[in-house]
């Protein structure tokens, strides 16, 4: 019976296995109901048309692009027609440069077609392309609106991310740090012909620089982001790895100043391991920063509730530990190669972000270089957890927090019930045994002692017969007594 | 290699990035001491800030603007490995002992010892007697302090931050002497745009053993 309704359950009907297109041949769910040749016609026209598709944006884009320039250029005019003949000169020179440098780089079918774009079309996925796109184009469509705002030096820092873009793409072969320092050189020229020539106040500078970052560092990320040529990947692999071996590691071994207890302090922590996790999913170092920063404002957090004052690093980095081991963060490694090779250096050197990065670089070593030592545990027991033989998950249990699953909690409860009964058990069966062998003992012992004072005292037979004998021979001279009265009869 | 930037304009002077790290064993009041320069608060239940660990404070010395960056740092015996990646580019190091406790002072000298090998110097080097207001339970001897101080190029300090004595001065005279380094620095390198080579990568991710930052803005650690 039970045959029947699952013959009935995957009964389908037959018209419904076919080709879509009524070819004859049978589709398939994952071609969405062609068969594979009939797909494969689908897929190649929505390719053609999405490719047809990016190409019309990108060309919206120039044309917008070059709008706004000229517009941007056209308010410019007014107060610059007043100065010098030779300033004169030199701007509309500018305008012409600036006009080629934009075509280079958005013009998308003519018929010199920079390398850049080259590549762009050779992508494989045309809907990963225009993702890339889409997003790319509105980085640099803020990035022209903001500068802007800075008019000429605007103008002359956009033709500068310009150059250095292209001249990082002819680099894109060589080695990673040459790339680091090419960039490194690159935010820190700007900034100085920003101070020196374009005479702007270093807060700004500092927000151009930003911008700058944010511009370049969205096209340049696909391809230096753990790229192939490091071994970037492997060394993610290995601190992946190593954090999930130490999964048993608990809060009182680290001394974590923070109670998961209360509701407010979970909440925070867990908080703390999202923005953690998200800094995988980000382009900018910046970005990538800001999550960093966020984490560790929620521990900062967490602690302040549990303590009741202001954290210190000898809360913090602890804390932190906690979290990342925790949160096991995807490509830990990459993300901070990237963010070191990469990110503006004002931020690294001396600010706040800086600060947290800093401890996040310090968690990453210290669970690397983690052993026994420094969990204060000796060294059995440590490989004891490492191996998985035993795990320190009772102590853990008090810890969790509020709204974890009652029935895992119930599993716990009553697993932790059961080793204490089979502690119990090993408790009986050990006194048992002691009793048998007490009993043994006892036995022994009460023959030991019978055996002693048997030597001690040994049962001399001789004496005894000998005494015998005495009491008997009394007896023989018993017979010299007179016989005993007779009873007499006398006559009366 | 402290300069950040210069002047907006044409009359406004540089203004000074200083980062300063804070070393010290657990309970020698480290927090306590930055709490007291940056919030002018000690044990209070009404500190507003969230945290003790990075705090920044605005100078101005004789006409020269400074931002000073204090970094605390894990004082735990088993983070004293990861040193090195916290002072990293730091102008300036206070290292603080309890002046009841010997050990700390024993610490605070192998602290001298590694940043000297590290950063030679470069870096400008405060030890701060704490807690002199438990003068009676004193187990480090002023003398003594005061030799070694002199004896590895760095200035002695006594402060305590309860009663508020000597910290303000303790920061003003490391300013003071970050400033002078950094002047030096500056002409030593004709003031030119190569200044940060060396200074610019905020941090560094070493594998084995920290690597000395006078190879010079290279990455290939």
């Amino acid at each position: 019976m039970s045959l029947k309704t699952e013959r009935r359950g995957i009964h389908v009907d037959q018209s419904e296995l076919l080709c879509k297109k009524g070819c004859g041949y049978y589709g398939n769910p994952a071609w969405q109901g062609f068969c594979s040749k009939c797909w494969r016609e689908e897929y190649q026209k929505a390719r053609q048309k999405q490719i047809q598709d990016d190409w019309e944006l990108a060309e919206r884009l120039q044309r917008e692009e070059e709008e706004a320039y000229a517009s941007s250029q056209g308010a410019q005019a007014g107060p610059q027609s007043l100065t010098f003949s030779k300033f004169e000169e030199k701007k509309s020179n500018e305008k012409t440069r600036k006009v080629t440098t934009v075509k280079k780089f958005f013009t998308a079918s003519t018929k010199s077609l920079p390398k850049k774009d080259i590549k762009e079309a050779k992508s494989p996925s045309p809907s990963l392309s225009r993702q890339y796109s889409l997003e790319t184009d509105r980085v640099s469509k803020d990035f022209i609106e903001f500068l802007k705002t800075y008019q000429k030096a605007g103008h002359d820092v956009y033709k500068m991310s310009k150059i250095f873009l292209e001249a990082m793409y002819h680099k894109r072969e060589s080695n990673i740090d040459e790339q680091s320092e090419f960039t490194q050189d690159f935010y820190q020229n700007t900034a100085e012909k920003l101070q020196m020539y374009w005479k702007v106040s270093p807060d700004k500078v500092e927000k151009v620089t930003d911008q700058i970052e944010r511009f370049i560092m969205t096209r340049l990320y696909k391809h230096v982001f753990c790229p192939e040529t490091t071994d970037d990947e492997k060394k993610d692999l290995t601190v992946q790895k190593r954090i999930r071996a130490l999964h048993w590691v608990t809060p009182q071994m680290l001394c974590v100043p923070v109670n998961e207890d209360i509701a407010e302090v979970s909440d925070m922590v867990v908080k703390a391991i999202t923005d953690i996790i998200e800094m995988d999913s980000k382009r900018i170092p910046r970005d990538k920063l800001a999550c960093i920063t966020r984490c560790s404002k929620h521990i900062f957090n967490a602690i302040k509730i549990t303590k009741n004052e202001p954290a210190s690093a000898d809360d913090f980095l602890p804390t932190l530990i906690y979290i990342v081991l925790k949160a096991n963060p995807p490509r830990l490694q990459s993300n901070i190669q990237y963010i070191t090779r990469f990110c503006n250096p004002s931020r690294l050197m001396t600010g706040e972000d800086g600060y947290y990065f800093t401890n996040l670089c310090c968690a990453v070593a210290f669970i690397e270089k983690l052993d026994a030592q420094s969990l204060n545990l000796s060294e059995e027991e440590f490989s004891r957890y490492m191996s998985g033989q035993a795990s320190p998950k009772k102590q853990d249990l008090e810890n969790w927090p509020a709204d974890t699953c009652p029935g895992v909690k119930q599993m716990h409860r009553n697993l932790d019930l059961l080793t204490q009964l089979s502690k119990r058990q090993e408790h009986i069966v050990n006194g048992a045994k002691k009793l048998e062998k007490d009993l043994i003992d006892w036995t022994d012992d009460v023959t030991k002692e019978v055996k002693d004072i048997v030597e001690k005292y040994p049962l001399n037979i001789k004496t005894a017969s000998q005494a015998l004998a005495a009491l008997e021979s009394e007896n023989i001279e018993d017979d010299k007594l007179p016989p005993p009265l007779q009873p007499q009869v006398y006559a009366g | 290699m402290a300069a950040a930037g210069g002047g907006g304009g044409a009359g406004v002077s540089k203004t000074y990035s200083f980062k300063v790290v804070l070393l010290g064993e657990g309970c020698v009041g480290k927090t306590s001491l930055v709490l007291r320069y940056c919030e002018n608060k000690f044990n209070d239940k009404h500190i507003t800030t969230l945290q003790a660990s990075f705090l920044t404070k605005k100078l101005n010395i004789g006409g020269k603007r400074v931002n000073l960056a204090i970094w605390d740092t894990a004082g735990q015996e088993r983070f004293h490995a990861l040193g090195p990646i916290y002072y990293r580019d730091s102008n300036g190091a206070i290292l603080v002992y309890d002046i009841t406790d010997e050990d700390s002072f024993q610490k605070v000298k192998n602290w001298v010892k590694e940043l000297r090998k590290m950063l030679g110097n470069e870096i400008c080097l405060c030890i701060v007697g704490n807690k002199v207001d438990l003068e009676k339970e004193r187990h480090v001897s002023v003398q003594e302090a005061e030799t070694y101080a002199e004896s590895v190029g760095a200035k002695h300090y006594h402060t305590s931050a309860k009663q508020n004595k000597g910290i303000e001065e303790l920061f003003l005279d490391l300013c003071k002497r970050m400033i002078e380094t950094a002047q030096t620095d500056e002409r030593a390198k004709g003031n030119g745009p190569s200044q940060s080579g060396t200074s610019r990568r905020g941090v560094q991710i070493v594998d084995d053993e920290p690597q000395a930052q006078s190879t010079g803005g290279c990455c290939s650690g």
